[in-house]
């Protein structure tokens, strides 16, 4: 008997606070999840899109409510990786901690559906491109392959644009052939015919990634979950007649081997940019000089770089890139009068995840601002997402066991001198670091340790013997002259003019 | 009260419970995907029988289709059956999934998470070792490769489904009898979801 009451009056303690929360709030489907789910959700989460799963009706939401709680807690959806800080993104895609509690709260309620005439209608979405019809659509010319397990695959695509006039573009779109395995990619503009050639001598569709990029313009991106690149502002930039579209492609095999041919959708605009714009990237070319060297079982390996604008520009995007060992990344500019401004940080980097931070306004920043990058990188055996095991040390390369890191301004400015000047800085830049590399280097050639393959071999030679000579006082330093003259030299050098930034409006 | 009633009563509540788990077992049938009713933990001389719990949706379960099948063949050799259990899904979903991930082991529906309740699975895809006689040997993930939503290894580093059936094959006791799967959850009809498992 005392039993009894005991566990009746236990019962009583556990669901009395149930009860209230259920009475006082009453979250249901239809009134409070619906709209969370509807908005911010289905557009991925519906037949034919990217989501791995439809989340279109009560009965979907409900069925996959323990995990949505758990991946809204948690941040991991809706996929957005920047913290809060100094400046608003207009395409944050994060949710409110009130909607992630209404969640919670509605999966301790039981799930209610409510009434159901309640619920709101599911937001009109477009079946195939989400901007309207392009006006010239480029398709993969074979279809590709993907296995169904092992490590990712990165793949380059050529599509021949069969431009006769130059074209200025306002959006592009990206419509993955098998959306399960297309995660992310990157856009290039090839006017030199190397794409084709490459194209050619491999045998499978596209070509390899151990094929140099160089020299192709960089375009922009697109990640599973983004929104199509509209331009802002009145930008556009430009497709040269004749040029050809290289379609990188980062393909993760999901279980099932698969074909993939996507396509791409260009908006044409009849009126050129409204302003000149570019993208300045902190260290330039993805870090390729910064020296990155990082040591098998360092849990916080740290890379930093500076830039110094030369010219005013404004920003208006913010993009990263490392690859899976990067943790957290940051970019600080501090303006000449001392303020500073934190345009992205991140603590949550994550390599499956590339998005591009838009800002709500453009943030001015007058020549003399200072942009300061931060990367620290986790090389420890913990990292659940070091793609290496044991751990090994790792420097700077293409592969996603390689290492890289930059973060990347999109800037408009008033004038091309402005944004010319901006170019010759980052080619600057550039150049330093690179005599700093091969400076380090100097003593490898001497004594044959150099590695690399016999044309690199030479060129690094070549290199150290002209830094060598320009060490007049032979002190083994360089001074700032000799840096200088070293500098104007590398510049003038065809295997660097290929680096640096890449422009085009 | 002595310790040898107390000693009595524990032996009487351990036979009561055993027969009502053995009840449940025996009373487990369910259909196969191609409608055959089958019984899933009935024994049939196998040394042990392996459950996958499945989702045709679940991109971390589907990412394990080539292990599960490889298991599948290799220890079919040494006398172990294994089945696939969907909850959430019709034969002929079940069908086309299974055709899709070269899936090659026999399928059940358990509309009613049977299954589910009698192991404790809660996840998708989870694995349940069943002794001969149907007691639950091991149950948990496949392997280490998930880390969570979103997280997965290149390639996993402890196989832990294929070590418990190693230690089971070799009459071992099986080191860690339970780990954590990750996945996506079984939705219980009915009740209160289950909590995370630890």
């Amino acid at each position: 008997m005392k039993l009894v009451k005991k566990s009746a009056a236990l019962l009583c303690l556990f669901l009395s606070p149930l009860q209230g929360a259920g009475e006082e709030k009453s979250v249901t489907f239809s009134k409070d999840i619906a709209p969370i789910i509807f908005e911010n959700c289905t557009t991925c989460h519906r037949p034919g899109q990217i989501g791995p799963f439809a989340l279109t009706d009560y009965k979907t939401v409900k069925r996959r409510a323990k995990q949505i709680v758990e991946v809204t807690e948690d941040r991991t959806m809706p996929p957005w990786h920047a913290d809060p800080g100094d400046v608003k993104f207009s395409n944050n895609r994060s949710l409110s901690p009130e909607q992630i509690k209404l969640l919670s709260d509605w999966v301790t309620a039981g799930r209610p559906e409510g009434d159901p005439a309640e619920t709101p209608p599911l937001p009109e979405f477009h079946e195939k491109w989400q901007i309207g019809e392009p006006d010239q659509i480029a398709t993969m010319t074979e279809r590709f392959t993907v296995r169904a397990e092992g490590s990712d695959i990165y793949r380059n695509f050529v599509i021949p644009m069969n431009l006769e006039e130059d074209r200025w573009v306002e959006a592009i779109e990206f419509l993955p052939g098998a959306p399960e395995i297309v995660h992310h990619i990157l856009y290039f503009l090839d006017t030199s015919g190397k794409a084709r050639k490459y194209d050619a001598e491999d045998k499978k569709p596209g070509f390899s990634m151990s094929k140099s990029n160089a020299g192709f313009s960089y375009i922009g991106g697109w990640d599973v979950g983004t929104q199509p690149t509209e331009l802002p502002h009145g930008l556009r930039f430009l497709i040269p007649k004749g040029a050809d579209l290289v379609v990188q492609i980062h393909y993760h095999p999901n279980g099932r081997e698969m074909t993939d041919q996507s396509s791409v959708g260009f908006h044409y605009s009849d009126k050129p940019t409204a302003r000149p714009w570019s993208i300045i990237q902190v260290p330039p070319h993805f870090g390729q000089m910064q020296g990155i060297e990082i040591k098998a079982g360092d849990k916080e390996h740290i890379e930093e770089a500076s830039f110094i604008l030369p010219e005013d520009c404004e920003a208006f995007a913010v993009n990263a890139h490392a690859h899976y060992l990067a943790k957290r990344m940051e970019l600080t500019a501090t303006l000449p009068n001392g303020k500073a401004i934190r345009l992205l940080r991140t603590t949550r980097w994550d390599f499956r995840w590339q998005e591009d931070y838009s800002f709500e306004k453009p943030v001015k920043l007058p020549a003399g601002t200072r942009l300061d990058m931060l990367i620290s990188y986790d090389n420890s055996a913990s990292n659940p997402n070091n793609p290496t095991s044991p751990p090994k040390n790792v420097k700077w390369g293409p592969q996603t066991t390689d290492e890289m890191g930059s973060i990347t301004l999109a800037a408009m400015f008033e004038t091309k001198e402005q944004k010319e000047a901006t170019h010759n800085a980052l080619r600057f830049f550039l150049a330093n670091q690179f005599i700093d590399r091969i400076w380090e280097r100097r003593a490898d050639v001497g004594n044959g340790n150099g590695n690399g393959n016999g044309n690199r071999k030479g060129q690094l030679q070549i290199a150290v013997g002209m830094l060598k000579a320009l060490d007049k006082d032979n002190d083994s330093m360089l001074s700032p002259e000799e840096r200088k003259t070293a500098i104007a030299l590398i510049q003038g050098m065809g295997f660097l003019k290929r680096f640096g930034a890449i422009g085009f409006e | 009260m002595n310790h040898k009633f107390f000693g009595a009563a524990s032996v009487i509540l351990l036979l009561a419970i055993a027969s009502l788990f053995g009840g449940e077992r025996d009373s487990i049938r369910l259909k196969d995907s191609s409608g055959k009713l089958v019984e899933p933990l009935a024994n049939k001389g196998q040394k042990a029988t392996v459950l996958f719990f499945l989702t045709t949706e679940c991109p971390i379960g589907n990412l394990y289709s080539p292990e599960i099948t490889r298991i599948v063949e290799q220890y079919k050799k040494q006398g172990v059956t294994c089945l696939a259990v969907y909850a959430h899904e019709k034969a002929a979903e079940v069908q086309k999934h299974q055709r899709d991930y070269k899936l090659s082991l026999r399928a059940l529906l358990d509309p009613e998470v049977k299954l589910a309740k009698f192991t404790g699975a809660t996840v998708m895809p989870e694995a349940c070792i069943l002794g001969h006689d149907g007691e639950i040997l091991y149950r948990g993930r496949i392997d280490d490769r998930a880390v969570k939503f979103g997280t997965v290894r290149p390639a996993p580093r402890v196989r832990d489904l294929r070590m418990a059936l190693d230690a089971v094959l070799a009459g071992n006791p099986v080191a860690k009898k339970v780990t954590k799967p990750i996945g996506c959850y079984i939705s219980f009809p009915e009740g209160p979801l289950p909590k995370s498992p630890k």
